[in-house]
């Protein structure tokens, strides 16, 4: 089978904020269009579909397609599981596109806070599965799970709180460039240590922004995204992977994630390596996974994250700027959508005061702990 | 502690739970290549043997890591720590737990630690540690 070279032409969101009384239907609508029309577009002439509607926030690819009325769909997939859950359907899109299964796929993410839900995996009293084993002893929640991961990571590489500050600092100073962002007032690292505990090592500003919001991204043949309204952002590669015991405390060695074999396949699949990066969008649920994702794509040496960091290495006018809309941590958790159409605008050249100047090679990571995906974007193509 | 979340134990993870009951912490254990496989899985993920059965551990084990959780949850009130203990029968043989005589912010990695067994409903006895 011949593959078709691929690129992303249209990236659209909905608003974004807390707690807003629209409904998740409506803001998936508004960031589908968004996105179509940014590519010159209409719902006509989409034939793939893909999104993650998985945690019961979100609405599934038929409620799309028949409220945009599109007339015939050739490829859809709605995708459930451990997943990195934005990047997902992008990725499946873009593969779908490359052999042909489709010529214009539209993706999104849509997140919905359910406010009814108490903290955690609620289950209820009797908990089945392997939630068996945590949720009895006091840790139902993927905070706590991740806690324990950055925990080990500070004891085996020296990792400090201070150094995790430093990218909650970080990332908020972009955000403050970014009219999209969710939290835009700037902080020191005095707020973040004020910031109350979570569940240590983590402070509230080590953890992801909750928004109600949506996120959409077009994804076409390279050959037709030329005759668009956007520049072509080509993707170079979309990989997933795991590795062996794919567990939250059985998974080999906590101070790295599955991040280190998708990074392995990124990497072979498009002859590429991390010192070819201008830019990188991390996927930072919370803080810590950022600098995992960082070591295991070997932007940095294993076990230098923090440092490397907390030396300004990832700040707009560093040497590998990244997550310059603000991340999660601070744009909103949007899980990586946002990071897809940052670095899509970046690529294209488009971000005004956050602009990284010359930016042609960008990744967009999603997922910790257990599970990864990785897009490799490039612009001026 | 009323409102804590019990275990609703399947035909894989009674064993479990009836060995603690006993005041007994068992694991599966693979016949054919002696590998300790946890959380309880019907095939053995080093070989994919099927012969898989239960076996009493020392409980005897150390602190992989930890996290001191500062939001109630669900039976919890905060702040309290929840640790990975690993189990010396075997590396990367580690369990979820609590360590029950160690004020939270005391907890460190490589504490070593032994089970110790709390009842928390007429039938269910949960497998926590004290240091050892």
């Amino acid at each position: 089978m011949t593959l078709r070279d691929v690129a992303i032409c249209g990236t659209g969101y909905s608003t974004i904020g807390r707690a807003l009384d629209t409904t998740v239907g409506t803001l998936t609508l508004d960031a589908c269009k968004a996105a179509l029309s940014e590519a010159g577009l209409t719902p006509k002439d989409v034939d793939g579909i893909a999104t993650y509607p998985a945690m019961g926030d979100s609405v599934a690819s038929f409620y799309v397609v028949e409220s945009l009325g599109i007339p015939r769909v050739d490829w859809f997939e709605d995708l459930f599981g451990w997943m990195p859950a934005g990047i997902t359907p992008v990725i499946a899109a873009a593969h779908a596109v490359a052999r042909g299964a489709c010529d214009v796929a539209l993706t999104f993410r849509s997140v919905k806070r359910n406010r009814e839900r108490p903290p955690g995996i609620g289950y209820g009293f009797r908990v089945p599965g392997d939630m068996q084993f945590r949720a009895p002893f006091g840790d139902p929640m993927t905070s706590q799970w991740l806690a324990m991961w950055a925990r080990r990571h500070m004891h085996t590489y020296g990792t400090t709180e201070e150094q995790l500050g430093s990218i909650a600092v970080t990332f908020r100073h972009h955000a403050t460039m970014n009219p999209d962002a969710a939290l835009r007032v700037p902080i020191t690292i005095d707020d973040y240590f004020a910031s109350r505990i979570v569940s240590t090592p983590f402070r509230l500003l080590d953890c992801d922004f909750p928004v109600d919001g949506a996120g959409a991204v077009v994804i076409t043949t390279l050959e037709r995204a030329r005759d668009m309204k956007t520049k072509p952002v080509k993707v170079l590669a979309g990989e997933f992977a795991t590795g062996p015991r794919p567990d939250w405390d059985q998974w080999e060695d906590l101070t790295y994630m599955a991040s280190k074999y998708c990074a392995e396949n990124l990497w072979k699949r498009s002859g590429l390596g991390p010192q070819d990066l201008d830019i990188a969008q991390l996927y930072d649920g919370f803080s810590w996974l950022a600098l995992c994702w960082l070591e295991d794509l070997g932007i940095c040496p294993k076990g230098e994250g923090g440092p490397f960091i907390a030396d300004g290495n990832l700040a707009i006018g560093g040497t590998i700027p990244s997550n310059t809309h603000g991340g999660s941590l601070s744009g909103g958790r949007l899980h990586a959508i946002s990071h897809v159409i940052e670095c899509a605008r970046q690529l294209r050249g488009e971000c005004g005061e956050r602009q990284v100047k010359d930016a042609r090679l960008g990744v967009v990571t999603a997922g910790g702990g257990l599970m990864a995906g990785a897009l490799l974007l490039e612009g001026n193509v | 502690m009323s409102d804590r979340p019990l275990p609703l134990p399947d035909p894989e993870t009674a064993f479990f739970w009836e060995a603690t009951a006993r005041r007994k912490l068992e694991i599966l254990r693979c016949q054919s290549c002696k590998t300790w496989v946890h959380y309880p899985k019907p095939s053995c993920w080093n070989c994919s043997s099927g012969d898989l059965k239960p076996e009493e551990v020392s409980g005897r084990g150390t602190v992989y890591s930890y996290t001191v959780t500062h939001q109630d949850v669900p039976g919890y009130t905060a702040p309290f720590a929840v640790v990975i203990v690993e189990l010396e029968e075997q590396a990367g043989l580690r369990m979820v737990s609590n360590v029950v005589d160690v004020p939270p912010d005391d907890v460190r990695i490589g504490m070593p630690v032994e089970v110790t067994f709390q009842p928390v409903a007429e039938d269910v006895w949960l497998p926590l540690f004290k240091k050892r």
